[in-house]
């Protein structure tokens, strides 16, 4: 098992300087300088080019890149040009921490309501029940967070003036309620149909049958061996959702005027603010790669048949 | 002559008997034909041009003249919608299409070749996938199109051939790429875990001592059994594929207008949800339903694939 | 199974309905506050306090100031020699007077004596020195530095890291200031106003590495909270140099939130109004209708053209484009009167603005006419034609798109519309890519130098339309130097008229809005420039 988790790790910063690189060289080579955004329509032409020196923009671009590498390696990952001076790491890590709480918030979301609907289907398979919740939950998957945001806006802060409409308090501040909801109903389908299935799945296993005919009492063959094995692919999914997250959260910090890092990137990318932007891709890369890490362990800890030579 | 040695009736003829039976999946399937048709028609059958305004009649309810109603510019809801399900179709369709190709091929290779090829293609797609897939898009999106647009531009002065240019068309392109890079590495890793699976089956050494070449191996036999799992992904794909591209409208870096979008249209109406909610509405549920009917299909196909034995 | 529902499933059930009733709690209890009206806000204290939202600036910094989000905050906290009053007229700040050579390069500013830094120490000429010299500091990195010192003797070489210090700036003593310029313009001190010549303290600014976060000014509020993307609160500065504001604390909401959902929860005291509520806020039924005032900023949105690019080379193409616009038509329907027509280039109360200037009515007649007359004859024989347009977000704005169809049909002109993101249009505008393009102009500082003279000199950088008339060039450089008013006015207004003419530009529109504002708020003064005035505006009981 070590050995693995070794080759695993180190697989990392291979993955990080790929694609750093591959950003950076989009950054590099593509159109929009930073400096004009800046200026907006206004022309100085003398300034930019000072303002670029300074930055050190003008230097080539195997040098710049070999900075930025050796900065960050020590944990400096610039500072931004939008935000003059303000260093990256701190910028992101204030929205960071909001972004994690909402997502924190919409995971919940999506486990609570996820799971026991999955379960109820899994074991009503067939019946109506089981139709209405898989279609159901797939309905909340597809309609798009641009969609589902104003219409929820629309119901509950317009109409019915419930809950308020825009802005972030933090985790127990009734602001999070709007956009978690429409962040983890989509997550809701996931849950659902991958609890559904595992345990589909497992109900029709050997051993289950010879659990049961064993006399075991039932608690007991829930408790050890369904939900165990039922755990493995819902993790799997925990993995995919946080993607499923960082996509959503765009939107969705957008329509609700949410400081995270979805608009943080949005934001970025239109004012070529390239520091923020490479910073963003190389935490979102490394958190995906961690976090299937993570998982791909914890299924070798849960079943003893996946384990990794 | 050795054939893909399949017994009995056809499999593919048994699945689609399987699906028929499934209701569901044959109202899903209906709708997005339907959807997808009138899309590609859309010149023939939107009652108005997309871009014709009435700058009197902004912003109207559904009416008999306009079965959506007006927008923002008194443009008919109804023709921009058919003319956004064109703009759905066709992106979908290609980029899929263009993901399904490369990822199937190289899946297979992976797959199939092994050794240094597969880890190539593999460390290839683990790359792909640890980048956060809306932000590479954009970002490529944002960056790309310039130079995209100067190429054509020059090939355009070359050949000669007018109206390539048009910013219409290098939108789609750079849509279609972006939709693709982000698309494929997910086909490949299927295809190959299929065909890793399949490798070992007893027809494929079979034929194999036949004397079969390696190509018509993969050709005649494993491609057509790994099917169905792929099938199954271009259908989730397609569904994925319209969402990205409304999102990619929404935020600014893909269709652009006057080209009809659904994104295009929501995003111009997201600030009219308090007084004319069916800018928004309509084309959100459009795209709400056309994903669903995706996902609600792959579901069935998944069934009719794979019948479970109870 | 035996039963139908066997015990573990009920379990699980159970655990389920008591998760759930949890968060049913949990959730009315949040409801419930709602329902109170506290929607929890960060925390800020309304009494004495005016509430209203506000933006995440990008700096606090007066050097670094480049844009009005940062601008807003910077002058309540920081000031300089001179400011703008309400009637936008160059007023004594911290200079309480001040004297002009006769060859009008030279200003002696004699500063008020006590004015003080919010740490209580007292303003010196030296001072400003070390404000100047820093801002003109290539190390700095200020971009605006240029613009609005750039006419100090000895600034270049500064900006150019030739020189440490400004030679055009001399402390004669600790309340005399003196400052030469390298020719007698006459909008210099209307320049002064502006962030970047304002006066920081040195103490402050190198002690700290994020000092913007505790700044010591001297303006009439001090910084007293600013938590990064919720909240920035500003306090009182009772030993403000002239006059104690009434407003014990200013709050602005950073977070987030629609304006006018706010207002009418009673969450803050002032909002802009957004397109979408203008009917709904004007109707004269309307408990809002009484609270909305119109707000102008100086500013002309419009369509230019490269005129170095056919068919746009052809000033009667360009002039046929101006006539084919209907824009009252657009005014009213498409933007709801948030805007007034342009007929110049100059906005209305700007300084200079002739109100008698034609400019192009709407005449599909004569547009036709003039294509005839041009060398293409008729409108189907024009070549490929776009109009490139910045955006973020999925689509042209509603005017362009209204436009363009506009132009189909009066002039069976076909124009295509090209989207392009905003740092690339940029880019590319400087590149000279763009055959036209739709963009706006916002005042620096009220002087019709900033409008003509930066946008339509022939040798200006920002002069994105490649226009060169050398008549006009004349008039421009003659008015730089003018001193006396009337003249002055009477040369921008013919070379605006020249312009307008010639038509490099179809002008649109000035923008404007209107600003929701609560009845107990007085004095709250919305104006087209970026001046402070929270110092005067006060709160009745309420």
């Amino acid at each position: 098992m070590l050995p693995y988790i070794i080759r695993r790790l180190l697989w990392l910063p291979v993955v990080l300087l790929v694609v750093s690189l591959i950003t950076f060289a989009l950054g590099y080579y593509g159109p929009g300088d930073p400096i004009q955004v800046r200026l907006g329509p206004r022309s100085n032409p003398d300034a930019v080019a000072r303002m670029r020196h300074e930055l050190g923009l003008d230097r080539p671009f195997l040098v710049q890149y070999a900075d930025y590498v050796w900065k960050a390696a020590q944990g400096d990952l610039g500072e931004s040009i939008k935000y003059q001076g303000e260093p990256v790491v701190s910028l992101i890590g204030r929205r960071i921490w909001v972004s994690a709480q909402l997502g924190l918030a919409a995971m919940v979301i999506g486990l609570v309501l996820g799971l026991p609907l999955g379960f109820f289907a899994a074991l009503r398979q067939g019946s109506w029940v089981d139709r209405v919740i898989v279609s159901s939950s797939l309905l909340f998957a597809a309609v798009p967070t641009f969609v589902s945001g104003p219409l929820f806006l629309w119901l509950f802060a317009s109409r019915l003036h419930l809950l308020p409409s825009a802005g972030w308090g933090g985790l127990f501040d009734s602001r999070v309620i709007l956009p978690s909801l429409v962040l983890g109903l989509g997550l809701v389908a996931g849950f659902a149909r991958q609890t559904r299935a595992s345990i589909i799945d497992v109900l029709s296993h050997e051993y289950v049958r010879t659990a049961w005919s064993k006399g075991l009492a039932p608690q007991n063959v829930f408790g050890r061996h369904v939900a165990r094995n039922a755990l493995i692919p819902i993790l799997t999914l925990f993995g995919l959702m946080l993607g499923g997250l960082v996509e959503g959260a765009f939107i969705t910090e957008t329509v609700f005027g949410i400081p995270g890092i979805g608009r943080l990137g949005v934001d970025s990318l239109f004012a070529r603010d390239y520091p923020v932007i490479m910073a963003l891709t190389l935490i979102v890369a490394v958190s995906y790669i961690l976090a299937n890490l993570l998982v791909d362990l914890l299924y070798a800890v849960l079943d003893p048949r996946i384990r990794y030579g | 002559m050795a054939d893909g040695l399949r017994g009995g009736q056809g499999p593919w003829q048994s699945t689609w008997r399987r699906l028929r039976r499934n209701r569901l999946a044959m109202v899903c399937l209906g709708f997005i034909v339907i959807v997808y048709t009138s899309g590609v028609f859309a010149p023939w059958i939107a009652p108005y041009s997309y871009t014709e305004q009435r700058l009197y009649e902004v912003k109207r309810p559904p009416t008999l003249a306009h079965p959506f109603g007006t927008d923002e510019l008194g443009r008919d809801l109804f023709s921009r919608v058919v003319w956004g399900a064109r703009s759905a179709a066709v992106v979908s369709l290609v980029s899929v299409g263009l993901a399904t190709v490369f990822g199937v091929a190289l899946g297979a290779l992976a797959g199939y070749a092994g050794h240094w090829i597969e880890a190539v293609i593999m460390r290839a797609t683990d790359i792909l996938f640890a980048f956060p897939g809306t932000l590479l898009t954009l970002f490529v999106a944002a960056t790309i199109k310039p130079s995209v647009l100067e190429w054509v531009r020059r090939l355009e002065s070359l050949t000669g051939w007018k109206g390539l240019a048009r910013s219409g068309l290098v939108d789609y392109m750079v849509v279609f790429g972006c939709l693709s890079i982000v698309a494929w590495p997910g086909m490949a890793r299927l295809v190959r875990g299929q065909v890793l699976a399949l490798r070992n089956e007893q027809f494929i050494e079979a034929a194999s001592c036949l004397g079969a070449s390696t190509g018509r191996i993969v050709l005649r036999h494993v491609l057509p059994n790994a099917m169905g799992p792929v099938i199954v992904a271009v259908s989730m794909g397609l569904g994925g594929a319209v969402l990205s591209e409304s999102v990619l409208s929404y935020l600014g870096v893909g269709i652009q207008p006057p080209n009809a979008s659904w994104g295009v249209m929501i995003w111009e109406g997201r600030d009219l949800w308090r007084t004319a909610p069916h800018l928004v509405f309509v084309p959100g549920a459009i795209i709400a339903l056309i994903i669903l009917s995706f996902a609600l299909l792959g579901d069935s196909l998944n069934d009719a694939l794979n019948p479970r034995l109870k | 199974m035996r039963s139908s529902m066997t015990k573990p499933a009920r379990l699980t059930f159970l655990i389920t309905v008591v998760v759930l009733l949890g968060l049913l709690t949990t959730a009315c209890d949040l409801f419930g506050q709602s329902k109170k009206g506290t929607i929890a806000l960060p925390k800020v204290t309304r009494s004495g306090a005016l509430t209203m939202l506000g933006n995440d600036p990008t700096t606090l910094d007066p050097a670094l100031a480049e844009d009005v989000d940062s601008a807003v905050y910077i002058v309540e906290i920081f000031s300089g020699l001179v400011t703008l009053n309400h009637d936008l007229q160059v007023v004594p700040d911290l200079a309480e007077k001040w004297d002009v050579s006769d060859d009008g390069k030279t200003y002696t500013f004699h500063l008020r004596k006590g004015a003080k830094f919010h740490d209580g120490r007292e303003v010196k000429a030296a001072d400003f020195q070390y404000s100047f010299e820093r801002a003109l500091d290539p190390k700095a990195g200020s971009l605006v530095a240029e613009n609005y010192l750039g006419d100090i003797v000895g600034a270049k070489e500064m900006l150019d890291g030739n020189s440490k210090r400004l030679q055009g700036l001399k402390v004669v003593d600790d309340y005399t200031l003196q400052l030469t310029i390298d020719a007698p313009k006459v909008y210099f001190l209307a320049k002064l106003t502006y962030p970047t010549a304002f006066v920081v303290d040195r103490q402050n600014v190198e002690g700290k590495r994020n000092w913007t976060d505790k700044p010591n000014g001297t303006g009439p509020f001090k910084l007293q909270e600013w938590k990064k993307l919720e909240l920035i609160v500003l306090a009182r500065n009772e030993n403000f140099y002239n006059g104690v504001p009434s407003l014990e604390r200013v709050n602005y909401i950073l977070s987030g939130g629609s304006g006018i959902t706010m207002y009418e929860n009673g969450e803050v005291d002032v909002t802009g109004v957004p397109i979408s509520d203008i009917d709904r806020v004007l109707d004269p039924n309307s408990a809002l209708r009484k609270e909305a005032t119109e707000v102008t900023e100086f500013s002309t949105s419009y369509i230019a053209f490269d005129v170095t690019k056919p068919p746009f080379d052809d000033v009667k193409v360009r002039q046929a484009f101006a006539y084919a616009l209907d824009r009252e038509k657009l005014v009213s329907v498409v933007l709801k009167d948030e805007a007034r027509l342009a007929k110049g280039i100059l906005p209305p109360g700007f300084p200079g603005y002739n109100e008698s200037l034609k400019g192009y009515e709407f005449d599909p007649q004569k547009a036709k006419a003039l294509i005839a007359e041009s060398k293409y004859k008729d409108p189907a024989s024009l070549p490929r034609m776009v109009l490139s347009i910045s955006g973020e977000g999925g689509s042209a704005s509603r005017s362009i798109t209204a436009i363009v169809e506009m132009w189909k049909q009066n002039l069976g002109a076909d124009v295509e519309i090209e989207q392009v993101e905003s740092a690339t249009f940029l880019s590319d505008l400087k590149k000279h890519k763009y055959q036209m393009f739709a963009l706006g102009w916002i005042a620096d500082y009220p002087d019709p130098e900033n409008f003509l003279d930066i946008l339509f000199h022939s040798k200006s950088p920002s002069n994105n339309m490649q226009y060169a008339n050398p008549a006009v060039d004349r008039l421009l450089e003659q008015a730089r130097t003018e001193r006396d008013t009337s003249t002055r006015v009477k040369l921008y207004r013919q070379a605006e008229e020249m312009i307008v003419s010639d038509a490099p530009w179809i002008p649109l529109t000035h923008p404007q809005g209107y600003v929701l504002v609560k009845p107990y708020v007085e004095g709250f003064a919305n104006l087209p420039m970026v001046v402070p005035m929270l110092k005067d505006v006060s709160l009745k009981a309420h």
